[in-house]
């Protein structure tokens, strides 16, 4: 397949030129992700992906830059994906590549920060030739270590790593490798369906990517991914020049298990670009699993500020490419390659607090006051007919408020997770949740309130005779979401077992493991509530 | 006793069968003659956004002036509705107020806590119908297994809901933990409340959407109290004025049904939230049902109207059914940004470009279409009624597809500079000439219908090119063929009176009731005398509301269906569940034929068919559960059955009108002289080539070149795809 240059240059200036064309094939290939997307949510088993639908879908091209991804994705994937393609690139090169090979990893440090993120990458041939890829990356439901990860003190006791790997030769999967998951993870059957619901997405995507080519008698995705790239770049240059320029500083605090570990951000605005270096922030923790990687730092680092600069514009590759990121490795943001990082999220999550307090004074109608977090946690035991459960309970905390809006109900924010309800909580296990409401008053006071936090109170089912116990690893304990622009923070995060503070009025928490010993012990979790924006009676 | 459409006394007179689609631009009629399977008439009135009532009474005048419609010969009357959308979209509904479990007041607030939209930071989620006001709580609980753990207390709720009464609260839904599985609360709470403020209107979530699930099942609920006033009102008053037009005292309107069934206006009543989606689904049926006259098993339904456009898988004359959908989506056709409704549903998407869709630039310089739409007022810029934004019809009017002077049968002269002006100054924006802007509308259009069908298919494992595309809606059939080649399909049906087409499928659906209830396990650990209790419970139900529409009992066949997953998964199949034969006698009573019949075991092998069949492979180990448990109760079929109409000439150029220039991209870009057929003067066996433009009333069919087509033995146009 020879395309004389002189083509190649009239396929890209016509369609560079064709704001209807290209409209069609951006809309398309969103689309072709979409039906990844799709593939994978119904052939998956597990719950974490199922309810949660903790999983992302990609297009990339054949540098594995990214085009596009499923409009519903966990969005720190969304960086996270073209990030693991490269890598896998270095180590196999596309000549290398031979219709049917399938790739697979989770290196925490090319991909999304823990084990459980597993990445499968499908090269795209059109005519013997890889012309791009496909990659999804799912949480998978268990990747074997140990049960609390509060306790890890490397990533060794985390569970199994798959470096970067050939799952398929040629159609032919490597029973030794698929042996050596099935054997080092708690639920082999429903991991690996979980992975071929990946890989079957990802054959539906190259099959549609191929018969795209041949209607637009593209020879590859080289030059639409340079326009679509380069569009979205553009946008992003133009967003970012319409801040001034300048150093904004910010800082967030982590709750460690030892103690507060501060997040320091320095963001330098210079015409098109940002810089963010967050230089001076923790060093990285030896218990508790609580260290980003630097590719799970980029990526909470990307996300955030695309919602402030470009939210309605297809994300791809070119809305990276003027963003910046530096961290000093061995600091928490950029852990080294032996450290535990599997409750990453207790971090990751205050970045964009950090970022959008830093930027308020220059974007103040678009950034949005500190939210109250996802507070997930997990009940675990036995029926009375000794039949195990293990379920978990998420909910959001209040939303931090805009200039513009009080906050906005609940969600998970910065996960795009969805909750468990009542009435499937409760079949699946021997508990009574006996109250979920909102606790007035609660949301940051300001011109525009945070949302409010909530309550959930739960006991064992009377008469069950069942044991009960709760994992719970909640943030924002000891620290509030805090307001912008003079707002009030929101309120902090609780943990009650018969209306006593399980922290002990200190905000540690002791131990995760809370038991349910009798059916009138109650357990209480009351999720924290968003900050405010602005002081009161500022607003109309 | 109430009348029925094939009733024994037929006297010598005609028989009549009408029905109408009251949709968001329009309002469709069709009018039957049931002695001879004909269609006699077929009338297009705009609908009166403010009041759809008087559109309906307006087309039945026109019916009647034109003396097809004689009112005294009507033996079935059925409507399709947008009134309950409306409702809940426009938020226009009764002042409405939720009882529900102590300690879960603020739950629907909560919702499903998920991002609909993950760069949006302030998307804001669909706002209860209820709001926190108007929510009282009821000193009560029931565990997972249906025990009560706290008894209800009549008086409580009786003094709590008072005050909301007296500040004027129209409507009580009530919605308890676990009452798809214990409805005595929600019971003994309605009973109460009918008891203590008469006339207020009562919907239970035990009756509504015995599903698990709180946040769905409480918006469902609410929603239906929502709309009951209004729909007994509105229903209640056109039956009134359609009897004062003549309709006899002794029949009555019949109202078609979200999932494609038709029941009696005071069953509809009583569950109004099913007629959400009563249109579509009328839509849906008529796509089936010509498909099944056409011999196709496999049918692509694309019903393009004003606003939106709809597509539906149809299975050997069937429209799937979905159990869900979502009302009023805060981000327009975004997932996850609606309120839940857990009804059975025909299952379709919906897609935000219509004729009255709205092209624009984005800010990176790209042609968007939709999903803002002009409706119906002001209307594309070519209505002159003031619009000025372009829309896909302004675009379809410029290339050819339709004409100034023959649009809604030339009773709505199109002005063509309008549409111009419009499509000039959007193209200035992209650098554009006001046709190749036309040119692109049209495109993008077609790619977002396109786009959408696929996705569904893939969403049940279907291949759309196995499929033929039925399109009808007043915008369907000028897109059908650019959009079948972008599916790569070969064969498109034009039903005959597409743009009324979905007025007919209120006449061609049976009378049918779909019940479901949630009683949820491993299949290995099932109580079956339990299973047999609750379909006893369902049949009775059903059975009881098809006599009250004139069915016989034994006339109504019921097909149990169970959803079924493995362990863990959140997501479900539907598959047959063969009723046990109940001659053994009462169902539970006899372990031994219990033991026998084993219907988990038949089951499990139908599960690992089923899934099989859809995700390639059936995983072993893991075990299967029973979700919801599911009835469909049917009367029998084709009340109204088209007859073949007689064969006639091959020759179709004597139905041509005339020429007009037609915009086609194959072979060559640019226009071509394109004959233009009067369908109605098309007669069965009629051949004719494309290009071709094939007008009637209310759409225009338009054929690309290399394009060859059949009018067969139904009216209905055959095209098999040329080189477009």
């Amino acid at each position: 397949m020879s395309v004389s240059i002189q083509n190649r240059l009239s396929v890209a200036e016509a369609l560079s030129a064709d704001p209807v064309g290209l409209e069609i094939i951006w809309s398309r290939l969103i689309a072709i992700s979409d039906e990844m997307w799709s593939t994978v949510l119904r052939t998956a088993v597990s719950p974490i992906i199922g309810a949660a639908q903790d999983f992302a879908c990609e297009i990339l091209d054949a540098s594995g830059n990214g085009l596009a991804h499923s409009t519903r994705s966990m969005p720190v994937f969304n960086l996270v994906m073209p990030e693991i393609t490269r890598a896998m690139l270095k180590r196999f090169p596309t000549a290398s590549m031979r219709p049917g090979d399938v790739f697979i990893g989770n290196d925490p440090w090319l991909c999304a920060g823990h084990l459980n993120d597993i990445a499968i990458i499908t090269p795209i041939f059109r005519d013997e030739v890889v012309v791009g890829f496909t990659n999804t990356v799912a949480h998978t439901s268990s990747i074997g270590g140990m049960l609390d990860g509060m306790q890890a003190r490397d990533r060794y006791e985390e569970g199994l790593f798959i470096p970067l790997a050939k799952l398929y030769s040629e159609g032919k999967a490597d029973e030794t490798l698929v042996g050596m998951i099935e054997a080092n993870v708690r639920q082999p059957e429903m991991v690996l369906t979980d992975i071929a619901a990946q890989v079957a997405a990802n054959d539906v995507g190259a099959r549609r990517i191929v018969s795209l080519l041949h209607e637009y008698e593209l020879p590859d995705l080289t030059d639409l991914a340079q326009i679509l790239q380069g569009r979205a770049e553009s946008a992003m240059r133009r967003a970012i020049a319409a801040i001034p320029d300048g150093i904004y500083t910010g800082e967030s605090i982590v709750e460690g298990a030892s103690g507060d570990l501060v997040l320091r951000g320095t963001i330098t605005v210079a015409d098109e670009t940002i810089q963010v270096d967050y230089t001076g922030s923790a060093p990285e923790q030896p218990i508790g699993g609580i260290n980003c990687t630097l590719t799970y730092t980029r990526a909470h680092t990307v996300y955030p500020l695309k919602c402030l600069l470009t939210p309605n514009v297809p994300n791809n590759e070119g809305c990276f490419r003027p963003i910046s990121v530096v961290a000093k490795e061995g600091s928490i943001l950029n852990c080294r390659r032996t450290v535990s990082v599997n409750s990453r999220t207790r971090t990751g999550w205050h970045i964009h607090t950090l970022l959008f307090g830093a930027l308020a004074t220059a974007l103040p109608d678009r950034v949005q006051a500190g939210n109250g977090l996802m507070h997930a946690f997990h009940a675990v035991g036995t029926e009375s007919d000794g039949s195990p459960f293990n379920v978990p309970f998420f909910s959001g905390g209040g939303r931090g408020a805009g200039q513009q809006h009080h906050g906005l109900g609940h969600n998970c924010f910065p996960s795009s997770a969805s909750n468990i309800p009542v009435e499937i909580f409760e079949a699946r296990s021997p508990i009574v949740i006996e109250e979920r409401s909102l606790l007035d008053g609660t949301g940051g006071i300001g011109a525009t309130n945070g949302t409010p936090g909530h309550r959930v109170r739960m006991r064992r089912l009377p008469g069950s005779n069942a044991t009960v116990r709760f994992y719970v690893n909640h943030d924002r304990l000891r620290h509030r979401a805090p307001g912008l622009a003079g707002g009030g923070d929101g309120s902090l995060a609780r943990l009650y077992l018969n209306d006593v503070d399980l922290t002990a009025g200190t905000g540690h928490l002791q131990s995760g493991e809370i038991t349910l010993e009798t059916d009138d012990d109650v357990f209480t979790s009351e999720a924290a509530g968003g900050g405010g924006v602005g002081t009161v009676g500022a607003a109309d | 006793m109430p009348a029925t459409a094939s009733g024994p006394d037929r006297s010598t007179a005609p028989h009549l069968a009408l029905s109408f689609d009251v949709g968001g631009t329009f309002t469709d009629f069709t009018l039957v003659d049931l002695d001879t399977g004909q269609v006699v008439a077929e009338h297009k009135v705009p609908t009166d956004p403010n009041d759809p009532a008087t559109s309906s009474l307006t087309g039945w005048r026109d019916l009647v002036e034109r003396g097809a419609l004689r009112p005294d010969e009507l033996t079935l009357v059925v409507h399709a509705t947008t009134l309950v959308t409306n409702a809940v979209i426009e938020r226009k509904g009764a002042k409405t107020a939720l009882l529900t479990t102590a300690g879960f007041g603020d739950l629907i607030d909560f919702g499903r806590e998920q991002m609909y939209d993950i760069y949006d930071l302030f998307a804001p989620p669909p706002a209860p119908l209820a709001p926190r006001e108007r929510r009282v709580e009821a000193a009560e609980r029931v565990t997972r297994d249906g025990q009560v753990l706290r008894s209800l207390d009549p008086e409580q709720i009786v003094a709590s809901l008072r005050p909301l009464v007296e500040s004027g609260v129209e409507a009580i839904a009530i919605g308890f933990l676990h009452s798809y599985l214990a409805p005595e609360h929600e019971d003994a709470a309605a009973d109460a409340i009918a008891t203590a403020f008469p006339g207020i209107e009562i919907s239970r979530s035990s009756r509504v959407a015995p599903l698990i699930g709180e946040y769905e099942r409480f918006t469902t609920t609410t929603a239906d109290a929502y709309v009951k006033g209004k729909v007994r009102r509105a229903i209640g008053g056109l039956s009134d004025a359609l009897h004062n037009e003549g309709l006899p005292a002794e029949r009555d309107v019949q109202m078609m049904l979200s999932a494609g069934g038709i029941a009696a206006a005071s069953e509809a009543i009583e569950r109004p939230i099913r007629l959400l989606e009563s249109g579509p689904a009328a839509g849906a049926l008529v796509a089936a049902y010509h498909g099944v006259l056409a011999g196709r098993e496999r049918v692509l339904a694309l019903d393009m109207g004003g606003t939106t456009a709809k597509a539906c898988l149809i299975e050997e004359g069937r429209p799937g059914l979905a159990p869900m959908l979502e009302a009023a989506r805060v981000g327009r056709f975004k997932p996850g940004s609606g309120l839940p409704i857990a009804i059975p549903v025909v299952d379709l998407i919906e897609i935000g470009a219509g004729g009255g869709s709205i092209a624009r630039v984005d800010e990176l310089g790209l042609l968007k279409v939709g999903p803002d739409s002009a409706a119906a007022t002001p209307g594309p810029a070519c209505y002159g009624r003031g619009g000025t934004e372009p829309t896909v019809t302004d675009a379809n009017l410029v290339l050819g597809y339709l004409a100034a002077d023959s649009f809604l049968g030339g009773r709505m002269r199109l002005d063509v500079a309008a549409a111009e002006t419009a499509l000039t100054k959007l193209g200035d924006q992209l650098g554009l000439s006001a046709l190749d802007t036309a040119r692109g509308i049209h495109r993008v259009a077609n790619e977002h219908m396109a786009a959408a069908a696929r996705l569904h298919a893939i969403e049940k494992n279907r291949d759309p090119r196995r499929y033929s595309l039925l399109a009808f809606g007043g915008a369907g059939p000028a897109h059908a063929i650019a959009v079948a080649s972008l599916l790569d399909i070969d064969e498109v049906i034009f039903p005959p009176g597409a743009g009324v087409a979905a007025a007919l499928g209120c006449l061609v659906a049976a009378p049918a009731i779909d019940l479901a209830r949630t009683y949820a396990g491993r299949l290995d650990r099932i109580d079956w005398s339990r299973i047999e209790a609750i379909y006893d419970a369902m049949e009775d139900e059903a059975i009881a509301a098809l006599t009250a529409s004139g069915i016989a009992p034994d006339a109504i066949t019921l097909t149990r269906r169970v959803d079924l997953r493995l362990e863990g998964q959140y997501h479900e199949l539907t598959v047959p569940f063969e009723a046990r034969r109940r001659e053994g006698g009462k169902a539970g009573s006899d372990e031994e034929s219990l033991l026998a019949y084993s219907p988990s075991r038949l089951l499990a092998s139908s599960f690992a068919e089923h899934y099989a069949e859809r995700y390639g492979r059936m995983l072993t180990g893991l075990p299967i559960e029973a979700t919801t448990w599911r009835l469909e109760a049917r009367g029998p079929e084709g009340r109204v059955r088209l007859a073949p109409l007689p064969q006639g000439d091959a020759d179709a150029s004597r139905a041509i009108t005339g020429t007009r220039p037609v915009s086609f991209q194959r072979p060559e870009p640019g226009f071509v002289e394109t004959p233009v057929y009067d369908r109605a003067l098309l007669s069965v066996g009629a051949r004719l080539q494309g290009p071709a433009i094939v007008e009637e009333p209310a759409a225009t069919a338009v054929l690309h070149p290399g394009d060859e087509a059949e009018v067969n033995a139904y009216g209905a146009l055959i095209v098999r795809r040329g080189i477009s």
